[in-house]
């Protein structure tokens, strides 16, 4: 078993992985499900990937996810950050270190929600039972309850903690303290690496980052989802180096995600130069310290074509994440196959590949592009319909449908349909060479890895989907007379198909950021130049992050020769 | 966390206004922060939104836990951390004096007086406090043995601040200890060397000094020994897993065979590393009774711990970076980084190395260690909160007694310094001084009384009596400090009450210079701007 620790900084990182989260804990609890769905008791994905097994003081065995979680302190909303999983003592307001004086400051208790309310009382048993004078049926109870607490959610998700059900390990979650920093000045890199630099918040992260490795038998990677809208590149940034120092060959697989409001017009002129710089320098910086890179998160997902499934409302946060981490989990897949070479199947999975592997078929081959695109379809169409052309991209800033005849691609499909029952093994590969055949002009090189195990939908899972989808994912044809959109409730599983994929499509992406860099930061008497400096970077600095822009140009488009003035904004 | 100080904010509109609002900004935080100073103070319990607590008696914890937003008091805040980063502590006292002095000049400048004339005396005396504590500080002679018993009186005076009395008092001997154990003569101290380690332990409070090193972390084999004497310790950054190699640019396997070769090779490699160290082991240990301990920094997998724990051998990996450093300290031999040509001078020496299990946290003690300059100091609480707020105070106390080996002088606490100082300025300094600037001087003198008023304020004596018992006393000729029992005038040099020298110098320097930029405010803005980021 090879295992990976997966580290979310930011907070939309962390409501992706809150939601990614989800999606494992309802895997491990459908796997331990006699009357639920056999796939999931079948599927041949190993969770101890994902998981580390532990043991309390008091002998209690835990298994959480193997997870460093990094956001602003005030970001866990009611949830503790050591939790409540390990804690016993029996009265930890009572001071045993001082006789003298003690005053109390106590802020205002965060409200659980009722979603976390009744989650509480489901882990800790039921608690005072209700008078049983009413004779409900339990099942309806539970129904109405269930309906309460999904639109609890909806009307009002506030922190990424507010949806989460799952216990984490004490040593997950890592506030950072950023003394007297405005939370709203934190949005650039400069102020990241300065919020680092404060006592031993850097050192504390290494640390638990090391704990967790030592753990490990052989860490096969490293997944890193990053939200790099702001101050968050230049904490991840910190932390990438030190990744890449202490463990120098285990690769980073690292997502870049932003939300929609990252993308709210600047204010100032001053702002806009701000923000271009910001992103020119932490793309740069943190593709230095990674293997692959794949930026994700659209303006708006409900402007995009996966509208026609999912009716996402851009401005919740708790909606737009939820369809990020349903691509990530499908990217994981792979990962957690039972892995006994790469040739070796079984009737579930087909197609393992650890993480370095992914990395060395996208970056490691061709043209050594590091920067990946994300597609995905979701839910996937059934086997009749070309599974490629119903993907759509994940990442901004690309050209769409690039011709690409030197593209690598890497295709993951889970729980696919077909004719109203799930497709085998096969059935899947058969359809997806089918659909490498009918493209015009094919990649170079592509891989697929198919499971038979679709995505579970978790309670707390947004209600995004439209009255198309039915309660297995499958399209409907008649759709049911449902105005309203479809969640949790209504939807048990759908099947899914992502795609990594390297191509000239990451080319405008790039391009942006190389000119932002020369016009602002190096051209004679750039605007920016002071604000460089000011986030520490010096002349030299900031050519080599500029050189190693316009090599990745370069090794994409070897005419363009990096050069400015080009046609691809 | 939970303690919100004066209104967000406010802009600045007129020069006076502004002045106000930095007197007001600096008064604010002197009031959050003045029943924290002294062994009379009052100890601090936050409780965050979700039931989080934090316990803090610390100036420089209590600020940094604060949502200032006041720019103003952002500025002082960074001046005390900033004093607390370099000669770590006396954070509380820069807060109060900076407080003080602002307080002194509002009445001064509400009589009609400048504020410029006003920086000039402060500027005055300031010079004349920093001669004047040259002459007050009792010098400490630091041979090759120094005096341990200053040494402890130092740490005492910190740790009792921090600490309830029992609690302060063992761990002043560790503390002192900690610190004469790394010392090297002639070299700076690097306190690094002082590893903090920690235990979550139900009911009880107790901490020790390690001479070795203690590491969070255990053998992962289930055939290893979980302890052994008499050991080699080899201390390494060698990887002994199996990794997958680089492979050259467009190629991938292309079948399964292709793929086992390759990770055979591999394997071999890291085989004949592991095969290199069992060599060296069988070589100095065979035939005796002695141990082989490999601590690596790198990691160390399945087949590599099968082959080590079958030759005998106790590996641990991924140990810290730092502690590669401090096992070399602590053990001997050196820290290597290849296992080509390994002898036995690379090796250290334990005379015990044994493990530890709480729950799924495993603890590696390697003591009984020839000539340590290395030790581990390993504190156990029952949360922790109580866990941290022992860590901040075990830290104040080895900075004090570094400040006192490095600083070859000591100051008299208790408030001593501050009122012969004040007493100084007034009746030798103040007359020396030509025109209104001698209200500046006299602001400042006052000022300095903070300290002793806040400390006889603290212990609910009367301020007014304290103060007038104080300074009759030293104008009798005695050096007095507050005895904050009794409210009467004691000898701190006879109850042992002594201040690091190099903190209270950077008290002196730093708080006028805050008051002054918060005085002349058109300073301030500009100096607001240097100490934070355009945006
Ligand atoms: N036993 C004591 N009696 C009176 N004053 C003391 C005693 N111990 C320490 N002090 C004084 O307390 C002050 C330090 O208090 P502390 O709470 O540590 O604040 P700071 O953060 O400024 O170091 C010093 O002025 C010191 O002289
Ligand atoms: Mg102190």
């Amino acid at each position: 078993m090879r295992e990976i620790v997966t580290i979310q900084v930011g907070d939309f990182a962390n409501y992706i992985g809150s939601h990614f989260w989800n999606f494992q804990d309802e895997l491990l609890g459908l796997a331990e499900d006699p009357h639920g769905d056999s796939i999931f008791r079948s599927s041949s994905l190993n969770m101890d990937v994902l998981y580390r097994t532990g043991e309390t003081h008091q002998g209690i065995p835990t298994y959480n996810p193997r997870l460093i979680s990094i956001g602003l302190q005030g970001s866990l909303g009611s949830l503790s950050s050591t939790g409540s999983l390990y804690t016993s003592d029996p009265d930890p307001s009572d001071i045993i270190t001082w006789s003298g004086n003690v005053s109390r400051y106590a802020s205002e208790p965060q409200q659980k929600n009722l979603f976390l309310q009744t989650l509480y009382e489901e882990q800790t048993g039921p608690s005072a039972v209700s008078n049983d004078a009413d004779v409900v049926s339990p099942t309806l109870q539970r129904e109405v309850h269930d309906k309460d607490r999904v639109e609890c959610l909806e009307k009002g998700v506030q922190y990424w903690t507010d949806f989460s059900k799952v216990q984490y390990h004490p040593r997950s979650l890592y506030e950072l303290h950023s003394s007297w920093t405005d939370v709203k000045q934190f949005d650039n890199y400069g102020t990241g690496k300065d919020v680092l630099s404060e006592g031993l918040q850097g050192e504390e992260m290494n640390e638990r980052m090391r704990l967790f490795v030592e753990e490990c038998d052989h860490v096969q990677g490293i997944q890193f989802i990053l939200d790099d809208s702001g101050g968050f590149s230049g904490v991840a940034a910190e932390y990438l180096e030190n990744i890449a120092d202490e463990y120098t060959n285990t690769p980073v697989l690292l997502y870049t995600v932003r939300d929609p409001h990252a993308y709210i017009h600047a204010k100032s002129q001053k702002d806009s130069i701000t923000r271009s710089l910001h992103d020119a320098v932490s793309f740069s910086t943190l593709s230095s310290y990674c293997k692959l890179m794949v930026p994700i998160g659209l303006p708006s997902l409900s402007r995009s074509k996966l509208s026609s499934t999912l009716h996402v409302e851009d401005q919740k946060l708790f909606h737009c994440s939820a369809v990020y981490a349903a691509a990530l989990h499908s990217i994981s897949i792979p990962f957690r196959m039972d892995m006994r070479g790469p040739t070796v199947n079984t009737a579930y999975v087909s197609g393992a590949v650890d993480v370095g592997g992914i990395i060395q078929m996208l970056a490691g081959q061709g043209r050594q592009n590091m920067v990946a695109t994300l597609d995905v379809a979701m839910p996937a169409p059934s086997l009749t319909g070309s599974i490629l052309r119903s993907l759509n991209s994940l990442t901004p800033e690309v050209e769409e449908d690039v011709d690409d005849s030197q593209a690598l691609e890497s295709l993951i499909t889970h729980g696919m349909l077909h004719a109203g029952r799930r497709a085998s093994l096969s059935e899947v590969n058969d359809s997806i060479v089918a659909a490498y055949d009918c493209e015009m002009s094919k990649p170079k090189f592509s891989h697929a890895s198919v499971s038979l195990c679709p995505l579970p939908i978790p309670l707390p899972f947004p209600s995004i989907f439209r009255s198309c989808v039915g309660r297995q994912g499958e399209l409907l044809e008649t759709p049911t007379e449902m105005t309203q959109t479809k969640g949790s409730l209504d939807i048990d599983s759908i099947p899914m198909a992502a795609r990594l994929r390297s191509s000239r499509a990451v080319m405008p992406l790039i391009m942006k950021r190389l000119e932002n860099l020369r016009k602002f930061g190096m051209q004679r008497g750039a605007l920016g130049g002071g604000l460089l400096q000011n986030w520490g970077f010096g002349r030299e600095e900031i050519e080599d992050m500029g050189e190693v822009m316009a090599k990745m140009v370069m090794q994409l488009d070897p005419h363009s020769q990096g050069s400015s003035g080009s046609d691809w904004d | 966390m939970s303690i919100r100080v004066l209104n967000p904010n406010a802009e600045v509109l007129n020069k006076s206004s502004a002045l106000h609002m930095n007197i007001n900004a600096a008064r604010g935080l002197q009031d959050v922060l003045k029943t924290n100073l002294g062994p009379k103070g009052t100890i601090k319990m936050l409780v965050g939104g979700a039931g989080d607590i934090k316990i803090t008696k610390d100036g420089n914890t209590l600020l940094k836990e604060m949502q200032i937003q006041n720019p103003t008091a952002i500025m002082i805040a960074r001046t005390a951390v900033a004093q607390d980063d370099t000669s770590g502590d006396g954070t509380t006292s820069t807060v109060l004096f900076i407080g003080e002095l602002m307080k002194q000049s509002e009445r001064c400048i509400g009589e009609g007086m400048h504020p410029r004339v006003l920086v000039d005396g402060f500027d005055i005396a300031k010079r004349a406090t920093l001669e004047f504590l040259e002459r007050f500080k009792t010098p400490v002679v630091m041979g090759d043995a120094p005096d341990k018993e200053i040494l402890k009186m130092v740490a005492r005076t910190t740790l009792r601040t921090k600490l309830y009395e029992t609690l302060a008092d063992q761990l002043t001997d560790i503390v002192v200890n900690a610190v004469l154990c790394i010392r090297k003569h002639d070299e700076p101290i690097d306190l690094f060397m002082v590893e903090i380690m920690h235990m979550r332990h139900k009911f009880d409070v107790d901490t020790r000094l390690v001479e070795g090193l203690v590491l969070d972390h255990g053998s992962r084999h289930p055939d290893m020994k979980r302890r052994v004497e008499n050991c080699y310790i080899l201390t390494c950054n060698v990887s002994l897993e199996y990794d997958k190699s680089e492979i050259n640019a467009g190629f991938f396997y292309s079948n399964a065979e292709q793929r086992e070769n390759m990770v055979a090779a591999e394997r071999r490699q890291v085989d004949e590393r592991v095969q290199k160290i069992i060599e060296l082991k069988n070589k100095v240990c065979s035939g005796t009774d002695k141990n082989f301990v490999v601590i690596n920094q790198k990691g160390i997998d399945p087949p590599s711990l099968d082959l080590l724990a079958r030759a005998g051998i106790v590996a641990l990996r991924r140990a810290k970076r730092r502690n590669m450093e401090r096992l070399v300290l602590a053990c001997g031999g050196e820290a290597v980084n290849s296992v080509e040509g390994l002898t036995e001078d690379s090796l250290g020496w334990a005379g015990l190395v044994y493990e530890h299990v709480l729950g799924e946290e495993k603890y590696t003690f390697v003591e009984n260690v020839k000539n340590p300059h290395s030790c581990t100091i390993l504190i156990k609480g029952p949360n922790d909160h109580t866990i941290a707020q022992i860590k901040d105070a075990v830290r104040d106390g080895l900075r004090s007694v570094k400040n006192t080996i490095e600083d070859e002088a000591v100051v008299l606490g208790a408030g001593a310094f501050e009122v012969a100082a004040r007493q100084h300025l007034i009746t030798n300094v103040k007359k020396t001084v030509q025109g209104r600037a001698q209200l500046g001087v006299e602001a400042f003198a006052d000022a300095l009384l903070v300290v002793p008023k806040t400390l006889a304020e603290n212990s609910g004596l009367d301020t007014q009596d304290v103060i007038i018992a104080l300074t009759g006393e030293h104008d009798r000729g005695n050096v007095v400090g507050l005895n904050q029992q009794t409210g009467e005038p004691i000898d701190p040099r006879m109850e042992g009450i002594f201040d690091n020298y190099s903190v209270k110098r950077q008290i002196i320097n730093s708080g006028p210079v805050i008051a002054s930029q918060l005085l002349l405010v058109d300073e301030v803005i500009r100096a607001g701007r240097n100490m934070r980021k355009p945006s």
